[in-house]
């Protein structure tokens, strides 16, 4: 049977869940579908990643409700993790996973080839920002390209139109001003590499990297203030922008673009949280399907530390 | 027989190519990858980019013209022209950043030899095998690997490996320029904001800001280090200049070219005075960046001044910030 899970006649609601009561938590809230991260190997960062056991505890939750769960896999592995982890795949499929989330063009081409059935998806740390880019990995053999939910509706149309390849966009997301995938602010200033247990020798998680660690493990460095100097003097001391984007009451514009997967970041959500926020998505996707008036939400809690000047 | 190897520089307009001398260099990377609205950036002005790359070659060097790093949508068709005119006019090689922009110079000029940019994120050699296939000649690979890591990819995939051996590295770059916040405050305008000096800091350490990107506070040196980098087989080396002053480019770039054909030819002589030249640039100290497989700011070899002259060692105040729960991923 294929693994390849394609949009049918409904856009995909895609929940994070950071352990198997979040789990439960989306998939009672309406998600059609969960990631997770396995230990070690997601760019989410060690937080919210689910071990062997949490995983297959999962995957039973899931598929007893006919829902699917995709495995973030997406840090960086080095050449010796990668064939560890292309071979810990078989086990992951064998489990009953519905896809993975990989963010190295090689990793994607070779589980491509290995595993033809397999569901692949470029992960959001592709940086994939334009419908060339949705392409390329394409014909790497990715299923679906994870894009960030800043992209304009005109993107989003024309991105839709590129065949063969399913729109993913983290709709509800933290825009920080270094875009994800193209940061290494933290590891310049400090990096400490972690053995990962599972992969006994030269597996390790680098603490420090948002590509090779994760998100988690990157210090934060981006949410503490810098002053900013100009010529050599103090001007002012402030934080990089950034600011939670979850534009809820456009929806509807958005599935009317052809996205396919509707995803929203929070892997660290506990389930109180992660609730509602699932429960608001699900309402709306059910409102377009019905094409009945989107309900009108009260945007939860976004304040916008900056307004987005883009030129 | 003298090895042959290849210095190179980064120049964003022809304001900046004119006024710079370019004797140290064997090529240069045309446009600036971060921005639009970089002043006169040559990738959004065409017939600039024309009389650039005749005024490189016409130096008997080799004229690259770079690309951007994160384009949308609305960067794509003038992007197509840029490369358009970098095939009629010429140029030796495209640099790309972005793997769509690699799949257009595949598919709409075959035979234009490609190099892969450092934001291109290239982390192994499983993903350098792909980009081969796709065209590219030559990869800088991402910037946070260390030297054994560039040489493993290098001996499975068989392409030269440019590296970054002086001048400020990207540590990241962004959608928005938050300088413009301080068009007002300043008095400074849009693209003559990101020209001023301006710098991040954060208890002990610093990033340059060029608006739309953040570069290394300190300048990645690697000067002592020439004879290893050539003794492993590495020939192509870059200056990253883009946000220095023709000076910079030409000092610097003297002191490499100098220091590299020393290399070459199998001495290892370090003159003082190239040290001083390195030191009156570096703003804020040197380091090696990620080569030797710890974190970017650190330098390591003789000149241990190089990273004291900076804003000291690494301290703990961040880490301990770090444990501060932070916004929901």
């Amino acid at each position: 049977m294929s693994l390849i899970l394609h949009r049918a006649d409904a856009p995909i609601l895609l929940a994070p869940a950071g352990d198997p009561t979040a789990a439960v938590a989306a998939f009672e809230s309406g998600a059609d579908a969960i990631y997770v991260g396995l230990k070690g190997w997601s760019r989410g960062g060690a937080k919210g990643e689910l071990t062997s056991e949490e995983l297959q505890e999962v995957l039973k939750t899931a598929h007893a409700r006919s829902r699917r769960v995709r495995v973030a896999l997406n840090t960086i592995p080095r050449r010796t993790q990668r064939r560890y982890l292309l071979g810990r795949v078989a086990e992951l499929i064998g489990w009953g996973i519905d896809g993975v989330i990989v963010n190295d063009p090689g990793l994607l081409e070779e589980l491509r080839a290995r595993y033809p059935a397999l569901c692949i998806t470029a992960s959001i740390g592709c940086a994939a920002m334009n419908e060339a880019d949705v392409a390329f990995y394409r014909d790497l053999g990715a299923d679906a390209v994870v894009l960030p939910g800043t992209l304009s509706l005109d993107e989003l149309r024309a991105i839709a139109q590129v065949p063969d390849v399913m729109t993913e966009v983290m709709i509800h997301m933290v825009e920080e001003f270094i875009l994800l995938g193209k940061c290494w602010m933290p590891s310049y200033y400090r990096l400490n590499p972690t053995p990962l247990a599972e992969v006994h020798g030269e597996g390790s998680r680098l603490v420090g990297s948002m590509k090779r660690g994760g998100a988690g493990v990157c210090f934060k460095v981006c949410e503490q203030p810098w002053g900013l100097y100009l010529d050599g003097q103090q001007v002012t001391k402030r934080l990089l922008p950034s600011r939670q984007i979850s534009p809820i009451n456009d929806l509807s514009d958005v599935l009317d673009a052809g996205v396919d997967v509707v995803k929203l970041q929070g892997r660290s959500l506990s389930p109180d949280l992660l609730a509602p926020l699932v429960r608001r998505y699900r309402a709306a996707i059910d409102a377009w399907m019905d094409t009945t008036p989107l309900p009108t939400f009260q945007e939860p809690s976004l304040e916008p530390s900056w307004t987005v000047a883009r030129r | 027989m003298t090895r042959s190897f290849e210095l190179n520089t980064t120049i964003s307009n022809l304001r900046d190519l004119k006024a710079s001398d370019l004797s140290p260099y064997d090529a240069i990377y045309l446009g600036n990858i971060t921005c639009r609205l970089y002043e006169a950036n040559l990738l959004e002005h065409l017939d600039d980019l024309r009389e650039a790359i005749a005024a490189v070659k016409v130096q008997g060097k080799r004229a690259y013209v770079t690309s951007y790093a994160a384009p949308r949508n609305d960067f794509l068709p003038k992007l197509r022209k840029a490369l358009a005119v970098a095939v009629e006019a010429g140029a030796d090689a495209v640099e790309v950043h972005n793997l769509g922009v690699l799949k257009i110079v595949h598919e709409t000029h075959p035979g234009l030899p490609v190099h892969i940019g450092g934001l291109a994120n290239v982390y192994t050699d499983a993903g350098a095998e792909v980009l081969k296939r796709f065209g590219a000649m030559r990869i800088t690979p991402n910037y946070e690997l260390s030297l054994e890591e560039i040489g493993q990819i290098q001996r499975q995939v068989g392409l030269p490996m440019e590296l970054l051996v002086h001048g400020k590295m990207p540590l990241g770059i962004s959608d928005h320029c938050f300088l413009l916040d301080y068009e007002e405050a300043w008095g400074v305008k849009c693209p003559d904001l990101c020209q001023q000096d301006l710098f991040l800091k954060q208890g002990d350490w610093a990033m340059k800001s060029i608006g739309k990107g953040v570069l290394s506070g300190r300048d990645v040196c690697m000067l002592e280090h020439l004879p290893q980098l050539v003794a492993e087989g590495r020939d192509c080396f870059r200056i990253e200049a883009v946000s220095e002053s023709p000076a910079y480019r030409l000092e610097v770039g003297r002191v490499y070219r100098e220091a590299l054909k020393q290399a070459v030819a199998g001495m290892n002589g370090m003159e003082e005075g190239w040290w001083n030249t390195l030191r009156n640039h570096a703003r804020v100290g040197l380091c090696n960046g990620f080569y030797f497989g710890g974190s970017g700011m650190e330098y390591l070899g003789a000149r241990r001044w190089a990273e004291a002259s900076g804003p000291g060692r690494p301290g703990t105040d961040l880490l301990q910030l770090s444990q501060v729960k932070g916004v929901i991923r």
